[in-house]
Parts: C-alpha cells; structure tokens; sequence
C-alpha cells in the first residue's frame, strides 16, 4: 500500500522532474562555455578550451571590486528595506477595521507590484527630469522649499536610495501580502490574553505580532539571500541603461554581463561570470541556512 | 510488493530517458546544416529578416501584397521581424552570434558589422553579385559605390543608399531662428547665437537635442563631429575604430606618402578638446537636455515633431522633411532648415569614405543566400521599390511624377534597411529648399575628397578582448563627457586612467599594424 502511495506521489512529481531535468539541469552542460574560447560556427563542444581566461577577464578588468560592492550593497539594502516595509504595511494594514478600505488599501499597496519596469523608469523621468530633461517634479518641490535643482541623472549618490525607493514601492506591498496572511495564521486567544493583560494596540502589535512573523521573515529573508548575487537586472537596466556616469553606484553583474555580451557577444566571458555569479549565490544560501539553523532551528527550511 | 527504491530509480530513468530524448533532438536540431544556396525548397520558403524599428502602421496590407507579388514572381514570401531600435544592435548581434537562421539583416559599421565580418556569421556577396543573376540590382547601384563599400576585397553587404556621401548636420526650426531675426545660419558662430536666443526667449524649448545614441558623434566622428567646430572648419581628418561603439583614433593625414598611419588617440589631435570644453559650457548654460543619456532616440523624435525641440540630428538622406507634416500639425506655421556649417559651403570637398551607412547583409546561416539575393534584386524593380518603401498606392501614397510622392498615410518602412536604391528613391513632396539642396549636393560624388583611409576596415579579432574593455570604459566615462555632463579635466583624466586599465595601448599598436598594412597594399 505504502509503496503503490509512493509510485502515485512520484507520479505526480513526475512533470516538476522533467521540466527541472530539462529546462535547469541538462542546460548547465552550456556551463563548460565559461571555459572555452567559443565559436559559433565550432558550437560548444567543439570550441577550443582557454582555460581560466574568461575569469581572469572579469577579474582584471578593474571593474570587479566596484560591481561586486554595488550587487551585494543594492541586494542587502532591497532584501533589508522591503522585508521591514512588507512588515510594517502589513502591520498597518491589520489595524484598519473597515473591512472595504482594508481590501482596498491591500489593492491599491500590491498593484506597482504589475507595473513594468520599463513603466517605472518613464515615471521616474518624469518625476526626476521632466519631459525636457531639465526640471521634473522633485525639482519643483525642491525650489519650492528654495532648494536648488539635482541633474538626478548625472548624479550617482542619490541613486542607491532612489532605487531603494523604487523597490519598496514596487514590493512592499507584495510582501505585506504574505505576512497578512501570516498574521491571520496568528491566533486570536494570544491577543484575547494580551488585551486581558491589559496591552495596547501598539503594544500588542510590537510584543506579539511582531515576534510571531519572525519565522515568515526568515524564509523570505533566506529565499532573499539565495537571489542576493543577482543585481535585479530588470529594474536597474530599465531605469539607468547605459547612462556611465552613475554606474559606480548602480553598476551590478547582470548589467555589466549585458553590455560585455551586447558588445561582442562574448559568450565565455559572459558565461563565466554567470557561473562565478552563481556559485557564489550557492555558497551564500548555505552561509544564511546554516546561521539560520543555529540562531533558529525551529524555522530552518532544511 | 514492490520496492520504494525501484520506483524512485523508475521515476529518475524515466525522467532522464526523456531529458537525454529532448536533449539529443535539441542537439540534432540545432547541429543541423543550414540548406545551400538555393537548396531550399521554393515551395514553402519564407525568408525572415531582421529589421529595426517598430512594425509600421499599415503594415499587414502591404506585406500580403509583397507575398503576392513575391510568391508569383520568384515563388517565396517574406517575413520580417522588426526589433525596436533601442535593442536592435545588440538583438541582431546576439541572433547571429547563437547561429539563429534568419536570413537577412541591417548591418552597419556603427552596428556590429566587422564582427560580424571576422566571425565568418555574413557571406562574402562578391560571388553573388558577379555571377550576373541580379540585373535589376546592378543597374541600381553605382559600381563605384561597390567598390568603396569593399572590405580587404570582400563584399560583406548590399550597400542601402539613397545619396552617395553622408554627413551629420542640424535639422532646425527656420520659423524661431526668423522670429529671433536670423533668416540664414551658414556658420557655427550662427548656430550658437540662435541657441541661447531660443534658451532666452524660448523657455520651454530645448536648444539642442541629444538622445542616448548619439553621444558617440559629439566630438570626434567621421566626417565631423557633431558639435566640433574646429572639424567643421577642417573637414579632412581621417578616423577609424575597431567596431562601431569603440574608441576612435584619428590616422595622420600623410600616411599615403610616409608609410605610417601613427595612429593617435582623438584627444590628441586638433580641436578635440576644445569642442569638450564646449559642450560643457552647453550642457552648463542649459541648451542641452540634461537626460541626454537616458532619452530614447524616439522620444527625442517625438518631441521635436511636439515643437519642444530647435534643432535636431539631421543626415543627407532627405528624411529630415518628414517630420514637418507632424510638426505643423502641433505647432501651426512651424518651418524646419538643414543647415550645414562647413566652412566653404557647397565647395568645401569634406573627406568621405563613401562606406554606406547602411547594409543588407546575409546571414552564413541563412536558409537560402541565392533567394536573399534575388529578393534584393526584386526590390531594384520600381514598382516593387515603390511598394515596399511607400505602400499601397492611392492608399499610402500618391505619385508626383517619376521622382517624387505625397504621403496620404501614415505608413512608414525603414527602406534603408532592405530597399534603398539611390536611382529608385522617390522624394518627399514637401522637402525644404535647404534639404533639397543638401541632397543634391550629397548625390554627386565630385563634391567629396576620397579619405586617404576610406576602404580601412580594422580587423577586431586580435584585440577582441581590450576592445570589449575599452568599449565598456568608453560608455561608462565617455559618453557623460562628450555631453558634457561632466567636468572636462576631471573626466578626460578618468577616462584615460579606464581606458589604460583596458588596454588602449595594445588597441593602438594593433590599429597601427593594420592600418600601416592597408597602406602599403595601396
């Protein structure tokens, strides 16, 4: 009986398989690319190896320091910013009693999660530049407060935290989504005992919500670090394309590996750094798994 | 009772025999050999190609009368793919580079032509286009313009042209510049004074408009740079690069009788760096839009149709009058005037490689070269011309004549990337008097010195690596600089420190080495 339960389970499992096996395993042979001076016309097994080359390319290109800074500090500042926005929207969004602006407010917070980046990044030209290239709304609130005016485009400082702002805007409201529902898992005799001990509102929101989605914060926050050598290649290209001068704040892998593939169409060296790219996300994944066992084992995905 | 550890043994073997199925047929598929030249079965070839741009309106109608015409006349159709001009380098170069089987596209010097050459991805046309199977073709195109359009001998394309030179100049508003009393710019001085008049007197119109493909042709570009003066005034001077976005340097203009081409690097040569510090103090004073390297080229269009832009990028290929219907249509009593500041006018004989701007080029890949050639000789047919370029007749044009027409849609085909014939081209009714004269000054190749380095086409390969390098340093530290986003000094030196890092050296003794070589074959 077990085993016919079994065979029933891996048939079902069967798809997931094949479609893994197919479309995210048998591709990884391409890796071997990252170690070849490839030629279209020889193809991949039949390109002559070159060793490290592709490596040492993007090693001393001179680049690397900057653009592996900018992809870890943009992720840990995205992953950071969200999480808490996702945390404290959801929080707020509890506490509304309306039943209809609760479901509206969910709405209205969860739908930049559609908006294309391409979309975003007009909206941010607007706003920062305006149709002329010179204003923009921002500007505008600027003078008014007898500011003066930031050419936003041609200065890379700011653009860590425009770009962080862009980010809770688009997922905040996706997170708050998920730890809604974590919240409703939460159950109602634990606050009936903290009104009983006479908590208010807020206190029962830090004391009690808040410890209680710690476990949701730590799977997302995990998932997060698994994504963390990826630099969001979408939003930042859609939104800083090949303008240089704020690439030494907003340069990360997947935009330089575009412009080094868009230029030559160098497929080793691009391949090369998406394997350095990936293993290095594998390694973090079990840095975070692992800390995650030993400061909280009970939530640990593994 | 069965095992558990068989069926999970079952389940992974099942699910790799159908990986290891899917990836052999993948393979098989994709190893295939690509038809002959004119292997391929007529009976249902439908050749693709790769063209820029967004699919035009009133583009369905049209493309089924071509494969009407096409299927009855040569008994293929066509099916083109339009990739949006903000992707299109680098989607056409990445399908070539996966060995796609598209059988033609757009290719260009400033796209990713010599690549594409060194990689043996496009076909030597020389062959092709001597075996006389093409006669519409050839009687279309100037055999000089052949010639010119030769690489090291080789024939990488069929060279789109509607005038024989090109030469960036300024398409401008003449209705502000005659408001602000100037009613003829011919010089640079000219040009500067109708700029921060309309910054003045004009507050919501930008002066100059640039847009993020354009920083390349500021300072230091072939024939001229776009807003260097000094180039204006000596329009001889010889650049070459390895590939479109890469570094340029400028080869000495006695090369011929020395043997030595002594390539240097454009900041060192005259009047380079005086045009940076001049653009910066444009980019300062305002008559620059400050998103220059982020305005897509096409919104930049539209605003210059909406009236909020004076003066915009112009080429000697008639087109700058097409946007006047639009224009006048969103500011009534708008006037458009191409104005050219070289120094001596119309007998001022610039330099010019006479290199076509554009190409058709065949994918080594392709299904069927010998049918991608009878479709270009299919196009030298006016009435196929006329069809593909304009429309439908009576629906998206009328005729003037043999030479001219009258849009009556909106219907528009990026001719240059498939069927421009300079003998075919029919021009706009409404084209102004300065553009007409400009054209036609562009169409007699007696107004042009030959570039001593005209036919120089630097081979990529060698320095594939250092090109790649220095081309990503360009765009991040020479872009801001040629719009003049940045301080000059500051910039020039963080530019040269990057371009150091990447290499420019063994760039430089390599364009030495090449072009050295090309001058002795002369």
């Amino acid at each position: 009986m077990a085993a016919r339960k079994g065979w029933v389970v891996g048939l079902l499992a069967l798809p997931a398989v094949v479609f893994f096996l197919v479309f995210n395993y048998l591709p990884m042979a391409g890796l071997v690319v990252a170690f070849k001076e490839f030629d279209v016309n020889l193809g991949i097994f039949d390109s002559p190896w070159n060793g490290l080359e592709n490596f040492t390319y993007f090693l001393e290109s001179g680049d690397a320091a900057r653009i592996l800074f900018n992809t870890l500090f943009l992720n840990v500042l995205f992953l950071g910013a969200t999480l808490a926005a996702g945390i404290i929207l959801a929080i707020m969004l509890n506490e509304i009693r309306s039943t209809f602006f609760k479901r509206a407010s969910q709405s209205v917070v969860f739908f930049p999660y559609f908006v294309s980046p391409v979309v975003i990044s007009i909206i941010l030209q607007v706003l920062l530049a305006g149709a002329s290239g010179g204003g923009g709304a921002v500007n505008d609130a600027l003078s008014g407060f007898g500011f003066p005016a930031v050419d936003w485009y041609t200065e890379p400082g700011p653009w860590p935290w425009i770009l962080t702002v862009v980010k809770i805007w688009q997922l905040g409201g996706y997170l708050s989504v998920i730890f809604l529902a974590a919240i409703t898992g939460i159950p109602e005799e634990v606050y009936e005992a903290g009104m009983i001990d006479g908590a208010s509102r807020a206190q029962m929101a830090w004391r009690i919500t808040l410890p209680l989605l710690k476990p949701t914060a730590a799977v997302l926050l995990v998932l997060g670090v698994g994504r963390i050598f990826y630099g969001d290649f979408g939003t930042i290209y859609a939104i800083i394309g090949d303008n240089g001068t704020l690439f030494d704040n907003t340069d990360v892998i997947d935009t330089y590996v575009f412009r080094a593939l868009r230029q030559l169409g160098d497929f080793g060296t691009t391949a090369a750094i998406g394997l350095f790219q990936s293993v290095v996300g594998f390694i973090l994944v079990v840095i975070a798994v692992l800390i995650q066992r030993k400061y909280s084992k009970e939530t640990s995905i593994l | 009772m069965s095992n558990p550890m068989m069926s999970r043994r079952g389940l992974l073997a099942a699910g790799g025999g159908l990986s290891v199925a899917a990836f052999l047929s993948a393979c098989s598929s994709g190893s295939s050999q690509p038809q002959a030249s004119g292997g391929a079965s007529s009976a249902a070839l439908t050749l693709s190609m790769l063209l820029p741009g967004d699919v035009p309106v009133g583009w369905d109608p049209v493309l089924a009368e071509v494969n009407k015409k096409l299927q009855a006349d040569l008994g293929f159709t066509i099916k083109p793919q339009f990739i949006p001009w903000t992707s299109y380098g680098q989607q056409a170069l990445l399908k070539f580079t996966a060995g796609e089987k598209f059988d033609t596209a757009l290719q260009a010097r400033w796209l990713n032509m010599t690549q594409l050459a060194a990689s043996g991805s496009i076909v030597d046309l020389s062959s092709l286009l001597s075996s006389g199977k093409y006669p519409n073709l050839t009687a279309t195109i100037d055999p000089k313009i052949i010639e010119l359009n030769r690489w090291s001998g080789k024939l990488y394309g069929v060279p789109q042209i509607n005038s024989v030179a090109r030469f960036h100049h300024f398409s401008i508003r003449q209705d502000l510049a005659e408001k602000l009393g100037m009613s003829d710019i011919t010089d640079f001085a000219g040009l500067e004074k109708f700029w921060y008049d309309v910054k003045q007197k004009n507050k919501d119109i930008i002066p100059i408009g640039v847009s993020s493909r354009m920083p390349k042709l500021m300072v230091a570009w072939n024939p001229v740079g776009w807003l260097n003066p000094y180039m204006w005034d000596n329009p001889n001077v010889s650049i070459a690069s390895f590939t479109g976005d890469s570094f340029n340097f400028v080869l000495a203009a006695d090369g011929k009788t020395t043997g030595s081409s002594n390539p240097i690097p454009w900041w060192e040569a005259p009047g380079m760096v005086d045009a940076l510090r001049l653009i910066r103090k444009y980019y300062q004073d305002g008559l620059i839009n400050k998103n220059a390297l982020t305005l897509d080229s096409k919104a930049l269009d539209s605003q210059f149709k909406a009236g909020r832009v004076a003066t915009g990028w112009a080429m000697t290929d008639g087109l700058s009058s097409t946007a006047l219907p639009e224009l006048t249509k969103n500011v009534p009593g708008a006037m458009l005037a191409n104005v050219m500041p070289l120094k001596g006018g119309e007998s001022a004989k610039p330099y010019q490689t006479f290199q076509s701007d554009n190409f058709v080029v065949l994918n080594a890949k392709g299904q069927s070269n010998e049918k991608a050639m009878q479709l270009q000789d299919w196009v030298s047919i006016k009435e196929n011309h006329d069809l593909l370029n304009y429309g439908l007749p009576g629906k998206d044009w009328n005729a003037i004549g043999d030479d001219k027409y009258e849009k009556v849609s909106t219907y528009t085909f990026p001719g240059f990337a498939l069927a421009w014939r300079a003998k075919l081209e029919r021009r706009i009714k409404d084209m102004t008097e300065s553009e007409t004269k400009w054209f036609d000054w562009a169409q007699n190749i007696d107004n042009f010195t030959v570039d001593p380095y005209a036919s120089f086409v630097p081979d990529p390969e060698p320095v594939k690596r250092e090109n790649t390098q220095v081309t990503a340093a360009l765009t991040q530290f020479a872009n801001p600089l040629f719009i003049g986003a940045v301080d000059v000094d500051q910039g020039l030196d963080k530019l040269k420190k990057a371009l150091d890092r990447a290499g420019l050296a063994k760039l430089q003794a390599e364009m030495a080495k090449q072009a050295d070589a090309y001058l002795k074959g002369q």
